[in-house]
């Protein structure tokens, strides 16, 4: 489980996230949603000791994030991460060297999926590819857990299909996905936990199941709701 | 492999091609200085015997002989070396900041491999100085073959031998780079050494702090340069003269350069750890 207790970060004088806390378990998908800039980017990158942050604690499975912890948990941000004169297989070989969990088997099922090719060059995939290609090297590295920042983000109808399928397949079930995203439409119906956020802070955590089956509510008119509110 | 000279090994194949351009300038402009100067010298020797009508023996009475320390000071040895320094140094930068600038951010990927945060930083200061040597390297094996290429274009009559070693020392840069002693060679490769991790840790100052970090940068700079040279500079505010003996100043300058490096390490992984933002 990811435990995050009342972090706070601040840019400056601006606070960014103000005494957040929720949790996240494995075998669990859990959205963080929230307009532009109320900190769910920053959520996941402190979460992955990619930024600092002022005050609070995250622990991965009862412990503080070490070097270890990336063998079983990484990020996945809405960006190329490998630099562009590497091929895909440059980049495999580059996992493969780094870490131990590395499934090569699983990152061929899933280049075959996507439909793409070893020797394409990463500075010449489209933006649909760097967010399946960014997909797939999280999952072959066989995490526990998966932090994706928007990865439907600019990307096409096709694209963003087949990277739902990837959250219905066996690729994804054991495992606890945190995801950022505005497109709440393409995986509404996948989502198990929802967490909402404004200005920095969590303003309703909610069981998607349990609002649907008690209140008879979306997670878009939740959001309506809170939002607008 | 160890992950440390993965990480190493990673480094130094991301910038060979541009090294290998490096070393390629060195080579060509060096010999190509080596036959222009040269030629130019024989033409002007006989020149001038034609125009004043002297002897050979006339002309290097008066003009001396020519060595290849003609070579060494020319724009064509130096000017080549003076661009690989600059590209060099402009690498300690480059190597940090394209991990975040650019088309692709591959700073996420390298903060989240399964390594401590101390190997991506050593292996950053490894290759470049590792490049460092590499150049210093070819320049030992490129000055007995340009002194070859010397002796066969200027007639032995005309030209002083030097000793490969003996030219070495005769020009400032070489001698800086290639030192006589093995104390002296310490002494500049640990200041180099130094240079880096200073520069490296004012680097992730900035990449922690942006627009207060460069100044904080700068401001560690300058620090740990007046720290370095202050066994040079308190003797002369205070009018001591000499005040160390050539040891004792030599002993001292090592003490400092590694306690200024220490500090450098310490701080640049509490900044990579703790500080750097993505």
């Amino acid at each position: 489980m990811i435990e995050v207790k009342n972090l706070t970060k601040k840019y400056g004088r601006r606070r960014v996230l103000e005494n957040v806390s929720f949790t996240a378990e494995k075998g669990q998908i859990t959205c963080l949603i929230g307009i532009n800039g109320v900190g769910k980017t920053t959520t996941l990158k402190a979460i992955m000791g990619l930024t600092p942050y002022k005050s609070g604690t995250i622990l991965i499975d009862d412990e503080p994030l070490t070097k270890t912890s990336y063998e079983k948990i990484t990020f996945i941000p809405d960006a190329a991460i490998m630099p562009p004169s590497m091929t895909i297989r440059d980049a495999f070989e580059f996992m493969k060297d780094f870490y131990g969990s590395w499934n090569s088997a699983r990152a061929e099922e899933l280049l075959a999926f996507f439909k793409l090719k070893e020797e394409f060059r990463i500075a010449e995939l489209s933006k649909g590819n760097i967010a399946k290609i960014n997909l797939l090297m999280g999952l072959a590295i066989d995490v526990d857990y998966l932090l994706m920042d928007e990865p439907f983000s600019g990307i096409d109808i096709f694209s963003r299909e087949q990277i739902a399928d990837v959250f219905t397949s066996h690729l994804i079930e054991d495992r606890g996905v945190i995801i950022t995203t505005h497109e709440i439409n393409d995986i509404e119906h996948l989502i198990d936990k929802v967490i909402l956020l404004d200005n920095g802070s969590v303003l309703k955590e909610f069981y998607t199941e349990e609002m649907r089956s008690e209140h008879g509510k979306s997670v878009i008119d939740v959001m309506r709701e809170v939002y607008r509110a | 492999m160890n992950r440390f000279i993965k990480l190493l090994n990673f480094e130094i194949n991301r910038f060979s091609k541009i090294y290998a351009a490096l070393l390629a300038i060195i080579i060509v402009l060096q010999f190509i200085g080596v036959i222009v100067e040269s030629n130019s010298y024989v033409q002007g020797a006989d020149r001038m015997m034609m125009e004043n009508r002297w002897t050979q023996e006339e002309l290097i009475k008066n003009n001396g002989k020519a060595g290849f320390t003609l070579i060494m000071d020319s724009f064509w040895f130096a000017g080549p070396i003076a661009i690989a320094a600059a590209a060099l140094i402009f690498y300690i930068f480059l190597i940090w900041y394209r991990e975040w600038y650019g088309k692709n951010t591959f700073i996420y990927r390298l903060l989240m491999l399964p390594v401590s945060r101390y190997s991506i930083y050593f292996a950053k200061a490894s290759a470049i100085f590792l490049m460092v040597l590499g150049l210093v390297g070819i320049q030992i094996l490129l000055l007995p073959l340009e002194n070859e290429l010397f002796e066969a274009i200027v007639p032995a009559d005309f030209r002083d031998v030097l000793a490969v070693k003996d030219l070495i020392h005769s020009n400032i840069i070489t001698s800086t780079l290639i030192p006589a002693t093995f104390t002296q060679f310490v002494l500049h490769y640990l200041a180099g050494l130094m240079a880096v991790f200073t520069l490296f840790t004012a680097i992730l100052m900035e990449r922690s702090y942006r627009l207060k970090g460069i100044l904080l940068g700068i401001v560690y700079c300058a620090a740990v340069l007046a720290f370095f040279i202050s066994p040079l500079i308190i003797p002369a505010v205070l009018d001591m003269g000499d005040f160390f003996y050539p040891v004792e100043f030599l002993v001292l300058e090592i003490i400092l350069g590694l306690i200024a490096s220490a500090c450098s390490i310490v701080i640049g992984q509490k900044l990579l750890n703790k500080k750097v933002s993505v």
